[in-house]
């Protein structure tokens, strides 16, 4: 259902502008939200590549990073873990974390829509799914699994003294270690290749949980997401809502593939919902072609 | 010219893709014969942390697997530190240094400098802890009757970590407790398959005793038993070794 009404939505967007010169409209296609957060993605994973040719733009991952080579950052769950494991209080972790914090005041959720690259990845297996008409099962589990979650990978990181999340299972350390190793063993630098297909595996066990049930990792399981959809609730960056314009046709609701309610909360002048990820699909997807529902920072 | 019927022509082209590609790819494993290290009888003894690292437990619990170090160590141009596999899990992703005959440790102390977790601390070069290197007395050109001292040159703190034992068989080097496992002279020692082991610092004071006893019983040894010694045991295990003069320096 959702999936038809996607496409009459990008449809009716790509007549809408045929009349247009076709300069002007590759801009508007750049510029769609859908489109420039894809953008983003590409531009820091290539960043992250340049480390392999020894560039020192951006070395490291996305759970742990140093950014021109000064900069230390690391990933906000990452570090509660790492801090429960030690149960050891250092300066240097705490400098680290901080400009991540930083980022995600401002910021709130936007890391799983813009930066994340499993959301891209899920994206694709979205379009799979649709191409062979499968019918998908839709789990609803609760949105306060995730907080169990980090609850219970807390508690084995303190039990078992590693930091079983970020090490283990992270979707984005595993993508890392797959990235880096598929460089490193294709230009003959030491590797294991045995890393390669247990973060091979895993990234496919996400991906094949993507295939029955649809973002229920990124809904109600990743703990990393879950850290940053509390940022959310205080993020200067928010959706906000314009009075008086909306037909309730409940697109925006149709569109939003993480399950948040917009149309119920239209009449705040903004939303603080901790699953919304700043994907920009309701502003697209909306009637009023972004008048009426738009992203601001601040205000 | 050289006229090829068509037959031959096309097996030649079939075969020499594979022919050229295995000559160029392959080089480099092809030169270092796959000879057994030095000192068989002394096992490693745990795993060798990059520079800095914490104790095992709190290292464990501290490092967080990000790759950091790994990618560090790439940009570096050392390529030391690599991910450890699922083989050992409670260990898994955690960085170490497996393979120091090729890609040793340079002490450049980036890792430790960029570390995001504080897994690897801030320390100077001379207080590092990765482990001890050892010169198996049997296997060493200085030790044998030549001349060589490339692990010292090699080495990166110097004049500290070597003492020189000089006599009528030369000068002869010997690794003191200063040494901090970087492991740069095991890569630089021309007989193959390396004549210097680097082992864990828990392991080689388990091991102290009877390697300085061996140590001092060679110094102490009669010229004339030194000279049966060299020259029925050793020499032929150092010449089926070879030595290794083309190494890939990177």
């Amino acid at each position: 259902m959702s999936v038809n009404i996607d496409r009459a939505v990008e449809q009716k967007s790509s007549s809408q502008q045929l009349n247009l010169p076709f300069s002007k409209r590759w801009m508007e296609g750049l510029l769609r939200l859908s489109k420039l957060r894809r953008f983003v993605l590409l531009g820091i994973i290539l960043l992250f590549l340049l480390q392999f040719l020894r560039m020192k733009v951006l070395v490291g991952g996305l759970t742990g990073s140093v950014a021109l080579w000064f900069v230390r950052l690391i990933d906000v769950f990452a570090y509660v873990e790492s801090l429960f494991a030690s149960r050891d209080f250092t300066i240097t972790a705490l400098v680290s974390v901080l400009p991540v914090v930083g980022i995600y005041l401002v910021f709130g959720r936007a890391f799983c829509g813009w930066v994340c690259p499993m959301d891209f990845l899920f994206e694709m297996i979205d379009k799979m799914r649709a191409r062979d008409q499968k019918k998908k099962i839709v789990l609803k589990i609760p949105q306060e699994t995730g907080y169990l979650f980090i609850i219970i990978f807390l508690w084995l990181s303190a039990l078992m003294e590693i930091p079983i999340f970020t090490n283990y299972l992270s979707h984005l350390t595993n993508f890392f270690r797959l990235l880096t190793g598929t460089f490193f063993i294709s230009f003959n630098l030491p590797f294991e290749p045995v890393v390669l297909f247990y973060s091979g595996g895993i990234i496919m066990l996400l991906l094949s949980l993507e295939y029955i049930m649809p973002r229920l990792w990124c809904r109600s399981l990743c703990p990393v997401g879950m850290i940053y959809g509390a940022f959310n609730k205080i993020s200067l960056l928010r959706l906000r809502f314009k009075e008086g314009e909306c037909g309730e046709c409940g697109l925006c609701d149709q569109v939003c593939y993480m399950g948040v309610k917009i149309a119920q909360n239209i009449d705040k002048p903004g939303l603080r919902d901790t699953n919304c990820i700043y994907c920009g699909r309701c502003v697209e997807g909306c009637e009023t072609k972004g008048r009426l529902i738009k992203m601001k920072i601040g205000g | 010219m050289i006229e090829l019927t068509r037959r031959e022509f096309l097996k030649f082209s079939i075969i020499a893709p594979v022919l050229i590609s295995n000559g160029v790819g392959c080089s480099h494993k092809k030169e270092i014969k796959e000879v057994s290290g030095p000192l068989p009888h002394i096992d490693v003894g745990g795993i060798i942390r990059p520079p800095g690292a914490l104790s095992e437990r709190k290292f464990r619990a501290k490092c967080i697997g990000c790759g950091v170090c790994v990618n560090v160590c790439h940009v570096m141009r050392y390529d030391a530190i690599q991910i450890m596999g699922p083989g050992d899990i409670k260990n898994l992703g955690t960085p170490y240094i497996k393979d120091m005959r090729d890609f040793p440790c340079g002490l450049c102390m980036e890792c430790p400098k960029h570390c995001p977790t504080g897994a690897l601390r801030k320390i100077e070069k001379e207080n590092v802890e990765m482990g001890q290197a050892l010169i198996d007395l049997g296997l060493c050109f200085g030790w044998n009757g030549d001349v060589c001292l490339s692990c010292s040159k090699a080495c990166p703190l110097g004049a500290k970590v070597f003492d020189f034992y000089n006599s009528e068989w030369g000068n002869q080097p010997f690794i003191n407790e200063n040494c901090v496992g970087c492991g740069l002279c095991v890569k630089y020692c021309p007989l193959g398959g390396s004549a210097v082991k680097v082992v864990t610092k828990a392991k080689y004071s388990e091991i102290r005793s009877s390697y300085i006893s061996e140590f001092r019983r060679l110094r102490e040894m009669s010229q004339e038993e030194r000279y049966a010694i060299v020259y029925s045991e050793n020499m032929p295990e150092i010449m089926a070794r070879g030595r290794i003069i083309e190494r890939e320096y990177r």
